[in-house]
Parts: structure tokens; C-alpha cells; sequence
């Protein structure tokens, strides 16, 4: 019967205990580590709570739908304050999104969401610069609670056109990127440290028990260094973590 | 009246109390399952008044920029005006028919918006607008709080009715007047393209 929903639907990892989760190995241990601890920093400051998740690909799945999925299963935020926020990105789908928690949704609002993505994220991943990408993106969502986002000057807020040349330069990207992640990901699966590595080429079902093993999330503080119990959340977490609830406020984005 | 025929008396009795127990739980499981429901159908009805609220504040804003649209933004007005005229009480859940109406006039609704959207493409100076962008996000993110809270709704009822039609529930039921609910459907309407008026 779990064959058949799993068939159906992209699978939710369980529940990880840190806020950067990569299942993709697109990140590097040290641009991980920093976010995450940037990520814990602002988390005890305002206890709103605020989760990455990078991911390959969709395979077909609706990207609204696995997003609120996974943030209702992964219950980011605290419990009757619902003050979480997920970013989901899907690197060969070139999309994203930014799942809001019920308690956040007056201030985080749809706009300012679409805002972040468009304005502020999109055009660093256009470049290739993912962790600088989230990087400014959290920034963004920690402005816009405290209201003090604005949209980015200098430039219109459409989406521009893009232009031949850089379309041509998406291209080189790719074509340069596909063979590197490849490399990456078999590197990755023999050392077993980045994330979601099964089947080689993202979610595999055959095998859900072992392959869906996530292989270096869910593990409080492994590989962090000074990695405390308070600091992670999820289920096993301490802190009230683990209880927000998403009813689908966000807004989604391509790059 | 002897010994034996008490101990049967006081069997007889405890077992019909042990019996109302029982039944008095499940028509509770029912009653919480049925709350569980009306819970949803208020997030539902939330979200769909919250794309409601939207519309005014659009068609103002897309009429600056192309007010020769009129045959889409009258669509989307007479849309806007019918789903607020909708009686929404909890009796809907009860009746297929009435959930249907709703579900109709909410699919309309949702149909012009859509038909805005599109017309809205051929205006690049009003897709570069602050305003109209903000608004476009809301609406975006709205008509998806509309697909996750549909879902949970349908969820509860699948729940409530399961418990519905399934043995001890299914007797205790029948005689406490519980009924079965009805769901969201896949609307017929959004489905096929409305009737454009020229």
C-alpha cells in the first residue's frame, strides 16, 4: 500500500534534524555549516523558524503540492505559533518556493514571498550562486518579517525577458553542470556524506527502505562541529520545535 | 424472587449500561469526526472570501492599464458578485446539490480570473506594475491555499464517512441521525472553457 502512494507521489524525506538539508550535494560542507549556523543564530533570536531544502528533481510532481507535504510533515515552526517557513529548491527543474506557516502569513506575505524569489533569488541562481542565492533569500524572509523588505531598486520587478545571450550562457552552464553534478553525485554516493544519493539519478522507489535511507540527514549535530541538541528541531528535537502548521501561503518561482 | 434470578437481573442491567456506553462513544467519534469537518469547510470558505477580496482591488487595477477589456472584467465582477451572494451554511455539507452550486460558482470565479490573467499578457506596462505584481502573487498564492485546504476538507469527509459507513458507526447512525457528507469534486466547470461573449 506505501508502494503505491509512494508511486503516486514524490516521497518526503523524514523529518531532518538541521535547517539546511541538501539532498542534492549541491552545496559544500562549509557553505552548509555556515548557513546552518546563521540559520540556528536567528532561530533563537526570533524563534520563527526557517528550513532549506535542496532537492534534484520533481519527476512530474506538482511543486505546491510536495512543498506543503513536506512542510506539514516535517512540522517546521512551533506548535500554535505555526511560525515556519520551508524554501524548497529543485535544481533540474530550475524551480523553487517559499512555503509560509499560517503565524507568518501577515507579514511574509504572498507578495513579498514572490518578491524574495523573483527579486532577490532567482537572479543569483540565474548566475550559478546557490548558497549565495539562499543566503540572501533568508536575509530577505528575516527582513520581511521584521517589515523592513523592500523590493530591490535598479530594476523593473517583472520578470525580464531572457535575453539570447543568456540563454546561450544557461546553456554552457548546463552542459558544463550536468556532467560535474553526475561526477559529484557518484562521488557523493561512495562517500555517503551529501544527502539523498540512491539510484544515482535522484528519487529511486525501488527500494525505499534502503535507498530512501537519507543518508547524512536525521542525524542530530553529525558533522557539524559544535553541534548542540538544542540546535536542531524536527520530532527529535528539543526547544517546542516541531509543531507549525501551512495552509499553502507562499509564493513559488523559476530561475 | 430468588438469588439467581437477581444475579440475572443485575447481569441484564449491566450489560445494557455497557451497551449505551459503547454506542454513546462511537456517536461521540462520529460528533468529533463531523466537527473535524465543518473545521475544514470554515478554512475552505476562508480561503475562497479571501480570493473575493481580491477582485475589486484587480479589476481596479487592471482597468488603469486596459480598460478596453471589458467583456473579461465584467465576467470577472458578475463572477465575484454571484459567489457573494452564495448562502453558505453548514447545511451545504449535508446536500451533493448545494455543495455543487457552490463549487460551480466558485469554478466560475476562478475561470474568469484565469481569463484576466491570460488578456492581462498583452500589456507589458501592466505586468511591470508594483501594484497589479503584488496582487498577481496574492492571487497565485490564494487559488493554491484553495487546492491544499480543498484537500484537507475532502480528507475529513473521506474520514467522517468512512466511520460513517463502517459497522458500529453505521448503526449508531442510523438512529442518531448522521449523515453522509459530500465532497469537493474535480469541477466540470473549470475544466471546460466558458462560453465567451462577443
Amino acid at each position: 500500500m506505501a508502494a503505491t502512494v509512494a508511486l503516486a507521489q514524490l516521497p518526503v524525506p523524514p523529518a531532518p534534524a538541521r535547517r539546511i538539508n541538501d539532498y542534492a550535494g549541491a552545496l559544500t560542507p562549509a557553505e552548509r555549516d555556515r548557513l546552518e549556523a546563521r540559520l540556528a543564530a536567528r532561530e533563537r533570536q526570533s524563534a520563527n523558524q526557517v528550513v532549506v531544502a535542496v532537492f534534484r528533481s520533481l519527476r512530474g510532481e506538482s511543486l505546491e503540492e510536495f512543498s506543503v507535504r513536506l512542510a506539514q510533515t516535517w512540522r517546521v515552526g512551533r506548535k500554535g505559533l505555526d511560525n515556519g517557513v520551508v524554501f524548497v529548491i529543485f535544481l533540474d527543474d530550475r524551480k523553487m518556493r517559499l512555503e509560509v506557516g499560517y503565524g507568518l502569513e501577515a507579514t511574509l506575505t504572498d507578495a513579498v514571498a514572490a518578491s524574495i524569489v523573483r527579486d532577490v533569488v532567482a537572479p543569483r541562481f540565474r548566475e550559478g550562486r546557490l548558497a549565495d542565492g539562499i543566503a540572501a533569500g533568508l536575509d530577505a524572509i528575516e527582513a520581511a518579517i521584521a517589515g523592513t523588505y523592500t523590493t530591490p531598486a535598479g530594476r523593473p520587478a517583472g520578470r525580464p525577458a531572457v535575453p539570447g545571450v543568456a540563454l546561450v550562457g544557461l546553456l554552457l552552464i548546463a552542459a558544463t553542470a550536468l556532467p560535474l553534478g553526475l561526477m559529484g553525485l557518484a562521488q557523493a554516493r561512495r562517500s555517503r556524506r551529501h544527502g539523498w544519493t540512491g539510484g544515482g539519478r535522484g528519487w529511486s522507489l525501488a527500494d525505499p527502505g534502503d535507498a530512501l535511507g537519507w543518508p547524512g540527514v536525521g542525524v542530530p549535530g553529525a558533522g557539524r562541529p559544535g553541534g548542540e541538541d538544542r540546535d536542531t528541531f524536527g520530532a527529535g528535537g528539543a526547544g517546542g520545535a516541531g509543531g507549525g502548521g501551512f495552509g499553502g501561503g507562499g509564493a513559488s518561482g523559476s530561475w | 424472587m430468588n438469588r439467581s434470578a437477581l444475579v440475572g437481573v443485575v447481569a441484564v442491567v449491566v450489560l445494557l449500561f455497557a451497551v449505551a456506553a459503547w454506542g454513546v462513544g462511537i456517536s461521540n467519534d462520529l460528533v468529533t469526526r463531523e466537527q473535524a469537518v465543518s473545521e475544514k469547510w470554515a478554512q475552505v470558505q476562508n480561503v475562497y472570501q479571501r480570493r473575493a477580496d481580491l477582485v475589486p482591488n484587480l479589476v481596479e487595477t487592471v482597468k488603469g492599464f486596459a480598460a478596453q477589456e471589458r467583456t473579461v472584467l465584467d465576467e470577472v465582477t458578475r463572477a465575484r458578485a454571484s459567489v457573494a451572494g452564495l448562502k453558505v451554511t453548514p447545511e451545504v455539507l449535508n446536500d451533493p446539490q448545494a455543495l455543487r452550486k457552490f463549487q460551480e460558482a466558485q469554478a466560475q470565479l476562478g475561470g474568469a480570473l484565469s481569463r484576466l490573467l491570460v488578456t492581462v499578457e498583452r500589456y507589458p506596462e501592466l505586468k511591470s506594475n508594483q501594484n497589479f505584481l503584488a496582487l498577481q502573487s496574492q492571487l497565485e498564492g490564494t487559488e493554491n491555499r484553495i487546492t491544499v485546504e480543498r484537500m484537507r476538507f475532502n480528507e475529513a469527509v473521506r474520514d467522517y464517512n468512512t466511520a460513517l459507513k463502517r459497522f458500529p458507526g453505521s448503526m449508531v447512525a442510523s438512529f442518531r441521525g448522521f449523515r453522509e457528507k459530500a465532497y469537493f469534486e474535480a469541477a466540470p466547470g473549470s475544466q471546460t472553457a466558458p462560453k465567451v461573449q462577443f
